[in-house]
């Protein structure tokens, strides 16, 4: 009887050695394959809840990166992006990709003397450029800071008092700087996000890996990554749509502030300018000297976020050169000088 | 049987895998939806920019009832109903500053001519200086519209529609809803302010480590945290 | 041609073929690893979501992995550095477990970048549009592969000719091994080089990472392979003397001082500074503002290194049982200190100062331990295979009759 091939000796082999196959030897490697395929399919059995959105399709596969495509290209990509919309969201989209303005650098500017913290800009934000709201992906974060400090370390994000501004704080939003030396772009292994010419740090959605290398890279927290599919009611979707700003992402995919890249490129202002309450945010052309940023840069007294770290933000934080907010007027005096 | 111990183990394995007996339950929270105001970008106030005043349902013109007065004189400060107005605008504290004696339709400048209802922030202007001065350059206040002028209307908020003239400073607000992050954990809503490596918390009295050691020891009787400047 | 399938046949053959603890070695092994691939899927479906990762810490358990295996890997050269510069044959015959072990340590890194991604079904962008050389991550995408191919070329070279009885010849091996050693060093130098450059995270963006690494990766390297080389003495007829498992012991022993050493000059930079720089080191050696979670890993892992180290240094731990304890403890304490202890810190605080506690959820756990499971299935089948094969048991010529040619 042929030895069956389970219990190989490590000693010396057999000089001739017969393949012969017992019944036995059969059938247990026939069911130690059997069951072995069977448990790596059991071991993949979770794919068959994928959705079918996101299963890998030959059009997702051939797409190239942005600044490869043609302008049909693009066309194809943006009619496949406004059909998906809709088929989601019931609703058609207007989805665009305008170019860039010439002679146009943006450059931020907000006055943290008028700031009161009460989160427009945040919500305004959101309710603009379609991001997930559970869970919650929020682009900009206001930061109450302690009088006498300019350190993060000691600020407070989840501050909820009945009202603002609390007595000895001031308040600071935080979004994306659309750094000129933007690490985050140095970082991207694919270059998912590189920078216009408008100066506007952009992400190709389609084209992102999700390696979360530029989330680590942010020196100032401003990059979000979808860890699970986006959620949006339907009745909040802002319809008006661009490839590179506030199209819907998919999860898997990091996103952040883009000026609302939709509206400036037309000419307009992004959301969080339009909605703050007190006009703490500025925004403009910097390279055209009558801008509103122009003259803040020129004359007021603008500072930046961790310069040390030489990143070169275009978001410059001032303030004005008097007192800011009066809690309490002062007494008025009357013609005798008495109060 | 030996030989068959391990497609065994791994057919169980197989089964138990395949039954998905384990859903993945999302750690995500739903946030409450956000609240209209919080993305409403209409202004604070809504002044009709016209010298009107309304009262019970009927909109008189301010020269309707002044024309039949004179100037009140120059030691009442406050004004009084109808207008329901209280007057704390500082040491500005007499009502022709602002308003023409004689028609009640318009203000007043510095020559005593005057200053159309619709335009308030000449009236600003007067003492207001440097704000107005970047209000016109758009550093002060909110711009709508367009940053682009040659492709829309660049629209500057005028004062009034943020300030109360008779009591300019800007109001406290409602904030909208801290972030609800993934995962978040147990975050505090109160500024925390333990550790002293802000020197302006050691220094300030009566609030700051100095003073709370001094109260404990007894030595100093307790004030309000906050200062008089409330 | 044929041969080599012939060769390629054998392997898969002989992987199969064992004694009753080996199919019960694979069997647990082969079960963790689909376990992991299980709870990968579900990560497919729903997201990184499943992890317990989240905006403000990026980078979790699979990053922390990565880091401590790309050590391992480098360490395969710490035995080829002995044999091939300095001429000491006593590692001669162990050589090609450290290849091999830095082979399917090599293919763990690769998994756990990839589960780590969220789009892997995008990776093939990374071919398309490479950003070398500014991005770190593409020097480390060339640097890992590249040494992958390096020493599965090394090893398969060396078992293959070993299964036809030719000799191998030096032109097709040396040159190649002393690209490794140069290589080794480069990939753990890369991966640190991941984290110190970025300036927005201080506790990363400093140069003693970088030599840290090396020197704790030099430690923890072959104290795996001390413990794996008395498993291969006792269950392979493979000879492993015991002066091989001293020079690895003087290896583990200067590394791990250089190691204390290191760990040292960062203690006091951070604490005798004391500047707002350090809240990340504020954060994982003594607890932020209440968030104290990394604390008891730290000191812990400290304490295993320091003990590491003690017994390494006594003469004691020329015993094997003191030194395998000293191994043991050097691999989890550098495991610790190199993977939560070095990852995680640098996301809290946030750099706006927020603070987010991380904990691995129970499906990010069962991935890395799928991977490691798979890592070490692997192992054990390179094992399994080159054993017979160097010893001369298993050789075309004894399977089939007549020589290779």
């Amino acid at each position: 009887m042929a030895p069956t091939s389970e219990h190989e000796p490590l000693g010396p082999p057999d000089e001739q050695r017969s393949p012969a196959l017992t019944r036995r030897g059969f059938l247990s490697k026939g069911a130690a394959t059997i069951a072995g395929v069977s448990a790596v399919a059991a071991a993949l059995s979770p794919l068959r809840n994928l959705d079918p959105a996101d299963r890998p399709t030959l059009e997702k596969l051939l797409q190239k990166h942005y600044k490869e495509m043609t302008p049909e290209d693009k066309q194809r990509v943006l009619e496949r992006i406004a059909r998906q919309v809709e088929a989601r969201y019931h609703v058609r989209p207007d989805v665009q990709d305008p170019p860039p303005l010439k002679g146009v650098e943006f450059v931020y500017a907000l006055n943290i003397s008028r700031c009161i913290g009460c989160r427009k800009c945040v919500y305004a934000c959101v309710k603009e450029n379609n991001p997930s709201r559970a869970p919650e992906i929020q682009y900009i974060r206001v930061l109450q800071m302690e009088k006498g400090s300019i350190d993060v370390e000691g600020s407070n994000h989840h501050y909820d008092p009945p009202q603002v501004p609390e007595h000895d704080s001031f308040y600071m939003p935080v979004q994306c700087h659309q750094c000129s030396k933007p690490p985050c772009v140095k970082v991207c292994p694919v270059e998912a996000t590189w920078q216009e010419p408008d100066g506007i740090t952009v992400i190709d959605y389609d084209w992102c890996i999700g390696c979360r290398y530029c989330e680590a890279a942010c020196p100032y927290w401003a990059r979000r990554f979808n860890f699970a599919e986006p959620q949006v009611p339907a009745e909040e979707l802002n319809p008006d749509m661009a490839y590179l700003s506030n199209r819907p992402r998919t999860k898997g995919v990091m996103e952040k502030c883009t000026y609302c890249l939709h509206r400036v490129r037309r000419g307009r202002m992004p959301a969080c300018v339009e909605v703050c309450p007190t006009g703490s945010r500025k925004f403009g052309n910097v390279l055209d000297p009558d801008s509103e940023v122009s003259y803040i840069l020129r004359e007021k007294r603008v500072y930046i976020l961790k310069q040390d770290i030489g990143t070169l933000p275009r978001f410059f934080y001032y303030f004005d050169e008097r007192g800011s907010r009066y809690h309490e007027p002062i007494a008025p005096v009357g013609p005798g000088g008495r109060t | 049987m030996r030989p068959f111990l391990v497609p065994v183990t791994l057919l169980l394995l197989a089964g138990v895998l395949w039954s998905q007996r384990w859903p993945f339950h999302s750690p995500v929270v739903v946030p409450p939806a956000a609240p209209a105001w919080a993305s409403d970008p209409a202004t604070v106030r809504h002044p009709t920019l016209r010298p009107d005043l309304k009262l019970a349902s009927y909109t008189y013109r301010c020269s309707t009832c002044h024309n039949l007065f004179g100037p009140p004189p120059d030691s009442a400060p406050t004004a009084r109903s109808p207008h329901g107005i209280v007057l704390k605008h500082g040491i500005n504290a007499r009502c022709l500053n602002c308003h023409h004696p004689t028609n009640r339709d318009a203000f007043v400048d510095d020559w005593g001519r005057e200053i159309p209802y619709n335009e308030p922030y000449r009236v600003c202007a007067k003492c207001h200086g440097p704000v107005y001065r970047d209000w016109l350059h758009g550093a002060h206040g909110r711009t709508n519209g367009y940053w682009n002028t040659e492709m829309g209307p660049r629209e500057r908020r005028r004062c009034v529609e943020c300030h109360d003239p008779h009591q300019p400073p800007f109001p406290p607000m409602r904030v909208a809803p801290p972030p609800l992050t993934l995962r978040m954990g147990k975050q505090a809503t109160q500024m925390e302010r333990p550790e002293v490596r802000n020197p302006l918390q050691i220094y300030r009295q009566p609030a700051g480590e100095r003073a709370a050691a001094e109260r404990a020891s007894g030595s100093v009787a307790p004030e309000s945290e906050t200062g008089k400047v409330k | 041609m044929r041969r080599y399938l012939t060769f390629l046949w054998e392997c898969m053959r002989i992987s199969f073929v064992g004694d009753w603890r080996y199919h019960l070695w694979m069997t647990i092994l082969t079960i963790i690893a689909l376990i992991g691939l299980y709870a990968y899927c579900e990560q497919l479906v729903y997201g990184l979501v499943t992890t317990g990762m989240t905006d403000q810490v990026s980078w979790g358990m699979y990053i922390a992995n990565f880091t401590y295996l790309v050590g391992l890997a480098a360490a395969a050269a710490m035995l080829v550095i002995p044999v091939y510069v300095y001429r000491n044959m006593h590692l001669y015959d162990v050589v090609i477990f450290g290849e091999l072990l830095a082979v399917a340590v090599i293919i763990m890194c690769l998994l756990f970048v990839t589960v780590d991604l969220g789009r892997p079904d995008r990776f093939l962008h990374l071919f398309q549009r490479f950003n070398f050389p500014l991005s770190m991550l593409t020097w480390d995408v060339i640097a890992l592969n590249g040494y992958l191919l390096l020493n599965v070329h090394i090893c398969g070279y060396l078992i293959y000719t070993a299964y036809c009885e030719r000799r191998p010849s030096p032109l097709f091996y040396v040159p190649f091994v002393f690209i490794a050693i140069i290589w080794a060093v480069t990939i753990h130098t890369v991966t640190a080089f991941l984290y110190v450059g970025l300036g927005g995270r201080p506790f990363w963006n400093s140069a003693i990472i970088a030599p840290r690494f090396l020197a704790s990766a030099f430690a923890a390297g072959p104290s795996f392979i001390i413990l794996t080389l008395q498993i291969v003495r006792r269950v392979t007829t493979h000879h492993v003397s015991d002066e091989a498992l001293l020079t690895l012991r003087r290896i583990v022993q200067v590394a791990m001082v250089i190691n204390i050493f290191l760990l040292g000059c960062e203690l006091f930079t951070e604490f005798y500074t004391d500047s707002a720089h350090v809240a990340s080191a504020r954060y994982l050696y003594l607890g932020l503002h209440g968030h104290a979670a990394l604390v008891p890993w730290i000191w812990t892992a400290i304490v295993f290194d320091g003990l590491a180290t003690v017994l390494l240094i006594v003469p004691a731990s020329r015993g094997l049982p003191l030194l395998n304890a000293a191994c043991v403890l050097a691999i989890f304490g550098i495991w610790i200190e190199k993977g939560m202890g070095l990852i995680v810190p640098a996301f809290v605080p946030t750099p706006l100062g927020e603070i987010v506690e991380y904990q691995p959820t129970i499906r990010e756990t069962l991935i890395c331990f799928g991977i490691w499971a798979f890592g070490l299935l692997l192992y054990t089948i390179f094992v399994r295979i080159s054993v017979p094969v160097l010893s001369g048991q298993l050789t075309y010529r004894k399977r089939f009759g007549q020589p290779a040619d």
